[in-house]
C-alpha cells in the first residue's frame, strides 16, 4: 500500500523539475554494477510475483493436481461453471461468508481503532506504553495470536468458558457454528487494529493544535470541531485504513487457517481457495477460486479508492 | 467512543478558558477519570489473553484442570522444559532466524539497487519501472502457483529454496519506501562523487547506506516480520515430514494440534515462542510504532 508520505513525495518528485540524467557521469563499470542490481531484482519479482499471480488464470483452467505425475488437462471453464451447481457446495456459502467478514472486519476495525486513536494521541509516557500493547498482536503474528485466543476460547478450562458459565451457558466457541465467524471476526480485528491505530494517530497529529484554539477561542462547540475540522482532516487516514482492511480482509485467510481451517461456517472464498488446493488436492478450482476472489477485490477495491480519493479532496478544500 | 475521543482532544488542545473556576476543576476531575478508564480498558483488552496464557504456563497440569484460573501457588518449570524439548523448538528457532534473516536481508539489498537509480532517474522509464514494482503491492498472493512453480524449480521442501521464495514478498514495500529517502538527499552529492570517480557500489556503501540507514531498518524489520511470522509458506512450501525444516511458526501449530489435551506445556511452548518476538519488539518498538504513524508501510 502506497502510503501518504510516500505518495505526497512521489508527487513532488513527479512535479519537479526534470534535470538532465547524472547517469552520464557514471563510468562503463559502474553503469554495469547499476543494471546488473537493477536486473537482479527485477528477476525476483517477476519470477515469484508477477509470474505466479498471472499464472493463476492459467492454472484456473486446467485439473492441476496436487500430486505430482497425475496428467494435467486443459479442461475449459469447467471450473468457473462448477461452482454454481451442486458438484461442489460450498462456494456460495463462502461467498456470504467473505462479504460478511469484510463488511464487519472494515467497520470494527476502523471504528474501534479511530476510538482507541482519539485515545492515545498525546504523546504521554504511558499513552506510548498503551500504543506498544495494541501494536503487540501485529508483532506476534497470526499464528501465536491464534493460538493464544483459541487458548482463551477453549471450550473446557479457558477463561472464556468460565465466563459463559456464570450465566449458565456453554459453547464449544471456535467449534459452534454460530460463533465461530463472529469469533474470528473478533480476532481479526483484534490482531490488525495496532496498524490502522498508528495510521489514525498519525492523522490527528497532523492536525495542528493551533486550529483547534483558534476554533476554541472562536467559540465553535466541540461536536462542531469535530464534525467540521478532525472529520474533514482525517480523510486521507481513513482512506488508507478502509482501502487496507477491505484488501486485506478479502485475501488474507491466515488467521482462519489457524483458528478454524475453514470450518464451522468461516470457510471465507480466500480459505475455500486453499482448501480445494491443498487439502482436496484440486490445483485447478483453487486457482479458479482465487481468480474469482482477485476479481471480486478489483471490482470492490477500485470504484471505493476512486470513492475516496474524490471524498479526501471533497472534504478537505 | 464520542466521549472519551473529546476528553483526549481538549486535554491535549488545553482548556484555557475555563481554568480556575470549580466548575471547571470537576469537569478536569471527570475527564481524568474517563481517560483512565479508557486507558485500563485498552491494557486489559490486549494483555488480558497474553497474560493468561503466560499464567497457565507456570500452572501444573492438575492445578489448571481443577481451577484453571487462579494462578498458581509456585511456578510449575518442567512446562517449559517440556514444551522446548516436545516442540523441538530449538532446531524451529535455528530454522526460523535463518529464513527470516537471510530473506529480508536480501529483499531488502535487492529494493536498495532498484530504489536508488529509481529515484536518481538513472534508467529509461524509471516512472514506469517504478509503477510496475508498487503494483506488487496489490498483486494477491498466489500461493498455488508459487507451490508449482517451487515444485518446477527444485524449490519445494529444501532450505535454500524456502529463502529464495521469501525474498519477492518484501521487495515492492522496500522499493517504496527507499525510494521516497533516496529522493530525499541532495543530488549534488552523487555528482561530486562521480566526479571523483568513486564506484557505483562503493558510493551506496558508503555514503547512501549511512543517510537512509533508518529507511533500510525498517524495510529489513517489517520484512523480517514477514517471514518469521509467516504460516500459509512453511505449510505449503515445505513437506509434512520433514519437520527438521520447519520455522516456528508451523512447528507450534503442528504441536498444538499433536497435543489438544496438553494445555499447560503448550502455553509454555507458545510463551517461549513469542519470546525472542517480544525482545525484538523490546529493542525496536520505537521505530516499528513510528514507521506506522509516519505511514511510511503498510501492516
Amino acid at each position: 500500500m502506497a502510503t501518504l508520505s510516500v505518495r505526497a513525495r512521489t508527487a513532488n518528485w513527479r512535479l519537479g523539475k526534470r534535470r538532465a540524467s547524472p547517469a552520464r557521469l557514471l563510468g562503463r563499470g559502474s553503469r554495469l554494477t547499476m543494471w546488473a542490481g537493477i536486473l537482479l531484482g527485477l528477476a525476483v519479482y517477476v519470477l515469484f510475483g508477477l509470474v505466479p499471480a498471472i499464472a493463476n488464470v492459467a492454472v484456473s483452467f486446467t485439473n492441476y493436481a496436487l500430486y505430482p505425475g497425475a496428467p494435467i488437462n486443459f479442461t475449459g471453464w469447467s471450473n468457473y461453471t462448477s461452482m454454481f451447481t451442486t458438484e461442489r457446495p460450498g462456494f456460495i456459502q463462502a461467498l456470504i461468508a467473505t462479504v460478511v467478514f469484510v463488511t464487519a472486519v472494515t467497520v470494527l476495525q476502523n471504528l474501534i481503532a479511530l476510538a482507541v486513536a482519539h485515545r492515545l494521541v498525546g504523546d504521554s509516557r504511558w499513552n506510548g506504553v498503551l500504543r506498544v500493547f495494541v501494536f503487540l498482536p501485529i508483532v506476534l503474528g497470526v499464528t501465536i495470536v491464534g493460538l493464544v485466543w483459541i487458548l482463551f476460547f477453549e471450550p473446557g478450562q479457558g477463561p472464556a468458558a468460565s465466563l459463559w458459565g456464570l450465566f449458565g451457558a456453554h459453547s464449544s466457541f471456535f467449534g459452534s457454528a454460530g460463533l465461530a465467524l463472529p469469533l474470528v471476526i473478533f480476532v481479526q480485528v483484534w490482531q490488525n487494529i495496532g496498524f490502522s491505530c498508528m495510521v489514525f494517530i498519525g492523522g490527528l497529529k497532523s492536525i495542528s493544535p493551533e486550529i483547534y484554539e483558534a476554533a476554541e477561542i472562536d467559540g465553535v462547540s466541540r461536536w462542531q470541531r469535530l464534525r467540521r475540522l478532525t472529520f474533514p482532516m482525517l480523510a486521507p487516514a481513513v482512506s488508507v485504513n478502509v482501502l487496507l482492511a477491505v484488501v486485506g480482509s478479502f485475501t488474507t485467510y491466515n488467521l482462519i487457517y489457524v483458528l478454524t481451517a475453514g470450518q464451522y461456517g468461516t470457510m471465507t472464498l480466500g480459505m475455500l481457495s486453499f482448501d480445494a488446493a491443498f487439502v482436496d488436492s484440486n490445483l485447478g478450482y483453487g486457482a479458479a477460486v482465487g481468480t474469482v476472489l482477485f476479481a471480486m477485490t478489483f471490482v470492490v477495491a477500485l470504484p471505493l479508492m476512486m470513492y475516496l480519493r474524490g471524498r479526501e479532496r471533497r472534504l478537505l478544500t | 467512543m464520542t466521549g472519551s475521543a473529546l476528553a483526549g482532544r481538549t486535554s491535549t488542545a488545553g482548556t484555557t478558558g475555563m481554568r480556575g473556576t470549580s466548575g471547571a476543576a470537576v469537569l478536569r476531575r471527570k475527564r481524568r477519570l474517563s481517560r483512565l478508564l479508557t486507558g485500563i480498558l485498552i491494557a486489559v483488552l490486549f494483555l488480558a489473553p497474553v497474560l493468561y496464557v503466560v499464567m497457565i504456563a507456570f500452572e501444573t497440569p492438575t492445578h489448571f484442570l481443577t481451577s484453571p484460573m487462579t494462578p498458581p501457588s509456585s511456578a510449575h518449570l518442567s512446562n517449559f522444559s517440556q514444551g522446548w524439548t516436545g516442540a523441538d523448538l530449538a532446531t524451529e528457532l535455528v530454522n526460523t532466524v535463518i529464513y527470516s534473516v537471510v530473506a529480508s536481508a536480501v529483499s531488502t539489498v535487492l529494493a536498495l539497487l532498484i530504489a536508488y537509480p529509481l529515484g536518481r532517474r538513472l534508467v529509461r522509464g524509471h516512472g514506469a519501472l517504478y509503477a510496475l514494482l508498487a503494483a506488487g503491492l496489490f498483486l494477491p498472493l498466489a500461493i498455488i502457483p508459487l507451490f508449482i512453480e517451487a515444485r518446477i524449480l527444485h524449490l519445494y521442501d529444501n532450505m535454500p529454496g524456502y529463502i529464495i521464495l521469501h525474498i519477492e514478498p518484501g521487495l515492492p514495500l522496500g522499493v517504496v519506501v527507499l525510494t521516497a529517502f533516496v529522493l530525499a538527499i541532495p543530488v549534488e552529492l552523487d555528482e561530486a562523487a562521480w566526479l571523483d570517480g568513486t564506484s557505483y557500489l562503493g558510493y551506496l556503501g558508503r555514503v547512501i547506506v549511512p543517510l537512509i540507514r533508518p529507511a533500510l531498518l525498517i524495510t529489513f524489520l517489517y520484512g523480517m516480520l514477514g517471514v518469521w511470522n509467516d504460516i500459509i509458506g512453511p505449510v505449503v512450501l515445505l513437506g509434512a515430514t520433514s519437520t527438521n525444516l520447519f520455522p516456528i511458526t508451523r512447528g507450534i501449530y503442528t504441536f498444538y494440534g499433536q497435543n489438544e489435551s496438553a494445555y499447560t506445556v503448550f502455553a509454555a511452548a507458545l510463551v517461549i515462542a513469542s519470546l525472542p518476538l517480544v525482545l525484538l519488539f523490546a529493542g525496536t518498538q520505537r521505530q516499528l510504532v513510528r514507521a506506522a504513524i509516519a505511514g511510511s508501510v503498510k501492516g
